[in-house]
Parts: structure tokens; sequence; C-alpha cells
């Protein structure tokens, strides 16, 4: 028993199975926005270049890590490794082979909530560990971007918990049975994409780490294994958060069709799932193709007056009309 | 009358132990791959995109640093407080939002006071 449940958590469906829908979501992400832009994208590690993160990683992490003069070693060396596992540690409590997750508890989506903050605020002590002029440049930027999406997407969060009576994301998927949430708070689901689009750092709130800026932004002087750990960190919180809306909003592994066999309903749901994942995948990717990068105050400025009272009058629409 | 404590999980606490220990050793053992230096000079210089040479650390705002700390601390006391809200009552949903915002607020203000929030 003990056993199983520690290889779902590391192996199937926890771990080991996100990391590669993270590099899959790499590609994904890169061959979209190449066809979107008449390119061609990764073309020549596996079929259709589909290995090409996988490729990316290992020779990143095969160079040399050079440690910047200035830099705080302990923070720099052992912070990639923690960043890494803010995503990590979440994945756990995302039901994906039936309407339980690995791990459950009655809160747990504040647990989530909480590493969603300790993963924006690993990114910026990195970038302050780095030393460089880019790095804090771009660490100002990102907790200037934080104060601004952070609410909002917390609000847009705690909506789904409310309608559901259960801050457990396995209660919320488990009350969707009947209807998803995304249609009782449509604003709350375009909220919390949006201010996912900022926590991952993609266009149009790319700004900490805008290249064409101020470099790498806060991961300039990262090099070899860290730069590695940090790119994979970003794609699996890419998963992460795709799999956290669709829990949260989209019914999770639920379907319209049930079978009586356990086996082949864990199999269905585990195909719901992953379909709903890649449409939200999906939606970030065009997304993050289609807009250009805004500067830091606009973000701010945005957030704070257009999707913080946009998820305040979703919460207050949902606790008037369908609180019981 | 008082109710009794739901059984707790033990994997709610081990899983995410697990997971970062797991993730630590793989991260050790994937460092063998390549190879490691440091020093002064040169190459170990920051990046500096071929304009002058950057100040020296000390000129950073370390209070920042400190803030993003006392940040998650004050945070996690708001989540909690927000956890309560199972009770039949919207009370603790709106003391969940004044706590969360007046966070922000503080946190926001803060940085404005120690110059954090030049960028």
């Amino acid at each position: 028993m003990i056993a199983t449940e520690v290889a779902e958590i590391l192996l199937f469906p926890g771990l080991t199975f996100f990391v590669w829908v993270a590099f899959l979501f790499d590609w994904l992400d890169r061959k979209t926005s190449a066809r979107m832009q008449q390119r061609v994208g990764p073309l020549l590690a596996g079929p259709s270049g589909v290995l090409q993160p996988v490729a990316d990683f290992f020779k990143l992490t095969s160079k040399e890590e050079i440690v910047p003069e200035f830099a705080d070693r302990f923070i720099f060396f052992l912070g990639p490794a923690l960043f890494f596992s803010a995503p990590a540690m979440g994945i756990i409590f995302i039901p994906i082979l039936g309407t339980t997750a690995i791990v459950s508890n009655q809160y747990d989506l504040l647990f989530v909530l909480f590493i969603i903050a300790f993963s924006a605020l690993m990114a910026a002590f990195l970038g302050y560990a780095a030393a460089g002029r880019w790095s804090t440049i771009a660490m100002g930027r990102l907790i200037a971007q934080y104060t601004g999406y952070e609410i909002p997407m917390i609000i847009a969060l705690i909506t789904p918990a409310i309608l559901a009576h259960s801050l457990s994301i396995t209660g919320i998927v488990q009350a969707q049975q009947s209807i998803w949430y995304i249609v009782l708070a449509p604003l709350s689901f375009i909220v919390f994409i949006v201010s996912a689009l900022a926590e991952l750092e993609k266009p149009p709130f790319d700004i900490p780490s805008a290249k064409t800026e101020i470099v790498g932004g806060w991961m300039t002087e990262f090099s070899g294994r860290p730069l590695a750990y940090i790119k994979l960190t970003k794609n699996l919180g890419y998963a992460f958060l795709s799999a956290l809306a669709v829990s949260l909003f989209l019914g999770g592994p639920l379907g319209p069709i049930l079978f009586t066999d356990p086996m082949l309903q864990a199999a269905l749901y585990f195909v719901y799932f992953v379909v709903k994942l890649l449409f939200v995948g999906f939606l970030i990717f065009v997304i993050r193709t289609a807009l250009a990068r805004i500067k830091i105050d606009q973000a701010v400025r945005f957030f704070w007056m257009v999707i913080t009272p946009l998820s305040l009058i979703q919460l207050a629409f949902i606790m008037v009309v369908w609180w019981k | 009358m008082i109710g009794r404590m739901p059984t707790l999980d033990p994997f709610v606490i081990a899983g995410p132990v697990l997971i970062v220990v797991a993730d630590i050793i793989v991260y050790v053992a994937v460092g063998k791959l390549g190879s490691k230096s440091s020093g002064k000079g040169g190459k170990y210089q920051p990046f500096t995109g071929g304009e002058e040479q950057i100040p020296a650390r000390g000129t950073y705002q370390s209070e920042l640093f400190v803030f993003a700390a006392l940040f998650m601390v004050v945070e996690a006391f708001a989540l909690i407080v927000a956890g309560s809200f199972a009770s039949p009552t919207n009370l603790y949903p709106l003391l969940f939002l004044a706590g969360g915002g007046g966070v922000i607020v503080a946190v926001t203000w803060w940085l404005m006071l120690v110059g954090g929030m030049r960028y």
C-alpha cells in the first residue's frame, strides 16, 4: 500500500509523468508559436522534434556551471532544486485517474496557493542571489508584477472553493459532477488564465525575463544544470497551472461517459484529463504567441485596475447568487 | 458539541517531503554530468552587456529580500484564516479578502518606503 502510494507520487500520475508533460508542453509551445509565425519550429530530435526539449535539458546539464564572483553560492546552487520542488509538490494534489487525488486533505488548495507564492518568491531569491545587474533589475520587476497578479489569482482560485464549500481540490472536482465551474464563474477562469500568464512570465507579462531589454532577466547569470532546472521548472509550472485550471474550472477528469469496469473508467478519466489539459495549455500557447510584451507599470496597473475588480465582481456575484 | 478532528493522511506531509528529497537527490546526481567553476575576474564577472562594470553587491536592495520572507509568513497566516471558511457563513471569505488585500497593500507600501520598487 505504501509502495503503491510512493510509486504514484514519484512515477505515475505524479512527478515523472508531469516532467514528461512539461517537456511535451515546451515542445507544443514552441511548435505552436512557430506555426503562428510561419516557421517550422523544432524538427530534428525525435518525430517532428518532440524530443527537442529533452535534448536541450541534457545538453544544458552537461555544460559548465559558472558561479559569478558576487553570487550567493548556497542559494545559487540549491535554489534551482527548491524552485523545481514548488510545482512538483503541487501536482500530487491534482485528481487525474479518478475523482480523488493521490494525496488530498481538506485544505490542500491553501497549500497549493502557498506553493504558487513560494514559486514566485523563489524566482526573486534566485535573481537576487545571482547578484548581476540584469538579474537584479528583473527581480524588482518580478516582485512588482507579483504584487499585481497575486491577489486576483487567489480570488479566482477561491471562487470555485466557495461554490463547492470545500478548500480541497478533490472536493472541488467532486462538486462539479453536475456542472463545471467555468459555466458558473467564467470571469474567474479568465482571471486565472491571465494571472497564470503573469506567474509563468509569458507574453504579454514576460517583463521579468524580457530578452530584448534585460538579456535573460533573472536567469542571466545561470548556466549548466541550474539553468536546465530553471527552464524545466517553468515548463512544469506551465503544466501544473494548466492542471489546476482543469481541476477547478473544467471538472478535472470528469466526463460524459462512465464505465462500470474500474480500470477502463480510470483510463477514461485519464483521457478526459489529458484532453482538457491540452486544451488549457493550447489556450495559453496561442495567447502568449499572439500578444506583445507590455511595460511593467502597464502590467501592474492592468492587474490592479482591471483584473482584480473582475475577480471581485465574480466573487461577489457568486456569493450573492450561488452561496447557500 | 465539539466534533472529532478528521484523520490526517500521512502522505499529505510525507508526499511533498518525498518529492523534495527525490528532487534534491536527482539534482545532485545530474550535477555530475557537467563541470563546475567559480573564481574572480574574467568570466566570473556578472554579465554587463558591454556596458560599464556593475556596482558592488552591497548597493542592492537587501530589504526586499527580507521582506519577501516576511510576506510569505503573513500570507501563510492569511491563508490559514481563509481555511476556516468551511463554516456555513460568508464571514471567513470576507476575512480572507480583507486579510489578503491588507497584506498586499502593506507589502507594496513597505516596498515603496525602502525603495525596493525601483526597476
